[in-house]
Formats: structure tokens, C-alpha cells, sequence
């Protein structure tokens, strides 16, 4: 009997398919079946988040980047002596409209050759997660570039344009060089992770890298112009960080 | 599910497809807006900052 003829005589056998009707399937097939869904469900999700990771937040990032080099006005003209308050120090004015910048506004340009000779992001002011899925952050209570003190930055190495991510191939040596309305400033590191995967890690609670005399009580005087970055260890994981530091040795004040 | 999901869209195949899709893309859109996003913070599996 086949299967037409089945139907014809509506008496269709178990799982035969009548016009109309759902195939009829054990109850236990069908929660083996609907188990099976889920599983695959279950799949292809975490594959659509890490091509979230590794590729959707990166979009928001080169968006975000433009958006912030159109905020950026590193022509030195318009930007500095809004206020006509006196400078107390021979740079404070510029200072000033540093330390005026909202979170999340546009900082300035980082540019390590080592990375590339195009390697150029813009950096935003504030370290939280709002503040670095747009670009590299600079730490809010860290020095301005120049200062004395401590120039902190963090990025991504993962996702979100991932800025930072050949950060272990920085050597001792290297040049990291930042632009802001106060000039440009050009740092080499003096540690870094040397081309080791593993080098220069940190736990995450090592707040000491940024502090304005690293290895010192956070309220030494600082005599050194120095600059720290740091990022995730591993690169696909945060169970540690990463850094790498140096010290001014060239500034052109605008 | 999918088959049930199948089932109760209207019209001939075609149009179901398109609904089908439709629906997919939006659920993959709000994946990327809303969820992924809320998991990737609640993870912490992106902390670059020390401190």
C-alpha cells in the first residue's frame, strides 16, 4: 500500500504525512527533536557572538573613530585660550582644555610605528567600557602628555577594532608618539613585553603601572614624564593584564 | 520549533521564506543591539583597565 492510498483511505500509518495535518511523531521523538533544535540554537549563538566580538564591535568602533576625528581639532588654533584666566605655568592654558574634555570626548592621536606606519587611532577621554568600545582610553586621573606624571592609556586588544592588538610584539626601545592640542609628544618605552606573549603581565588589581611614580606611593612627586599602556591578558580573555611603559624624550608644544 | 514556526506563517513558500528571513535578521540584529553587548559586560571578558 502506498503512501497516496493511505491517505486516500484515511488510515495513514504512523508518520506518514497527510495533506493538511503535521506529521504524527512520538512524544518522545518529538522532545528528542526539540532537544536537537536547541542544541543547534544553542550553536549557532555562541557563533554569532564571537563574530560579535570579533567583528560586529569593531564596526561601532571604525564609526565611532570617525565620529571623534571630526571632534578633534589638532590645528592648534581654535581650541586653546578660550578663558583669558593667566597661566601659572608655561603650559597650563593648553593643560586647561585637556582637563576640561568630558568622558568619552576626543582626546588625541596615538601613533606607535611598530605597529605600522598607518597604525593611528584616536584616543577618548575615560577608561570605562562606554568610554574604550570607541577607541583607545586615556585614564581620567592620569597626567596629560608632557606633564609629569604618568600618561595612561588602555585599548582593546579583541574586538572593538582590537587597537592594541599586536601589543607583545612592543619592545624596549619602541616609540609611542602622541598628538593633542598641547602638542606632539614622543615617548620610548623603556619596558615592555618584548615579543613574549606572556611578558610584562600584571593582575588586574596591579594598579601601580599607572600610578604618577610607577612602584611608589601614589602621592610621590613625580620627576619623570613617563607613559603607560595597558591592555587585556590573554588577548581573548581579561583573567589578567598587559602593559608596557616609557618615558618622554621629545615634545613640540604647539 | 522551526517547523512549528513554519507551520503557522501565512502564505505559499515563498512568502514564508521571506518572513522566515525577515524574522531571522531581526532577531540577529537585536542579538548584536541589546544582547551581545549586556553579555559581553556581564562576562567582563573584555577588561583592559587595571585598578
Amino acid at each position: 500500500m502506498t503512501m497516496r492510498e493511505q491517505a486516500e483511505t484515511g488510515q495513514p500509518r504512523s508518520g506518514a504525512r497527510v495533506r493538511g495535518t503535521p506529521p504524527r511523531r512520538s512524544v518522545p521523538a518529538m522532545i528528542a527533536g526539540g532537544f536537537g533544535e536547541l542544541l543547534l540554537t544553542a550553536g549557532a549563538l555562541v557563533l554569532l557572538f564571537v563574530v560579535y566580538l570579533l567583528w560586529g564591535t569593531g564596526l561601532q568602533t571604525a564609526a565611532a573613530q570617525d565620529d571623534l576625528r571630526g571632534q578633534l581639532d589638532l590645528g592648534g588654533s581654535a581650541s586653546s585660550s578660550q578663558d583669558g584666566s593667566s597661566p601659572d605655568e608655561s603650559d597650563s592654558s593648553s593643560d586647561r582644555s585637556l582637563d576640561e574634555l568630558a568622558l568619552g570626548d576626543a582626546y588625541g592621536i596615538i601613533r606607535i610605528p611598530r605597529f605600522g606606519d598607518d597604525w593611528e587611532w584616536v584616543i577618548v577621554q575615560g577608561v570605562e567600557d562606554d568610554d574604550l568600545r570607541n577607541g583607545p582610553g586615556h585614564y581620567p586621573d592620569s597626567a596629560n602628555p608632557g606633564e609629569l606624571g604618568n600618561f595612561a592609556v588602555a585599548a582593546h586588544r579583541s574586538g572593538h577594532g582590537e587597537p592594541f592588538a599586536p601589543f607583545p610584539r612592543l619592545h624596549v626601545g619602541d616609540i609611542v608618539e602622541i598628538e593633542t592640542v598641547d602638542g606632539t609628544f614622543v615617548y620610548k618605552l623603556d619596558d615592555a613585553p618584548d615579543g613574549d606573549s606572556d611578558g610584562n603581565r600584571i593582575s588586574i588589581s596591579d594598579s601601580w603601572v599607572v600610578d604618577p611614580v610607577p612602584g611608589q606611593p601614589r602621592d610621590a612627586e613625580p620627576v619623570e614624564k613617563r607613559i603607560t599602556l595597558t591592555t587585556c591578558w590573554p588577548r581573548f580573555g581579561s583573567s589578567h593584564r598587559m602593559y608596557a611603559t616609557g618615558v618622554l624624550i621629545e615634545e613640540e608644544q604647539r | 520549533m522551526y517547523a512549528w514556526v513554519w507551520r503557522h506563517l501565512p502564505g505559499p513558500w515563498p512568502v514564508r521564506l521571506v518572513i522566515f528571513l525577515i524574522l531571522l535578521a531581526a532577531i540577529v540584529y537585536a542579538l548584536f543591539i541589546w544582547v551581545f553587548p549586556w553579555v559581553e559586560e556581564t562576562l567582563e571578558i573584555s577588561e583592559v583597565t587595571v585598578g
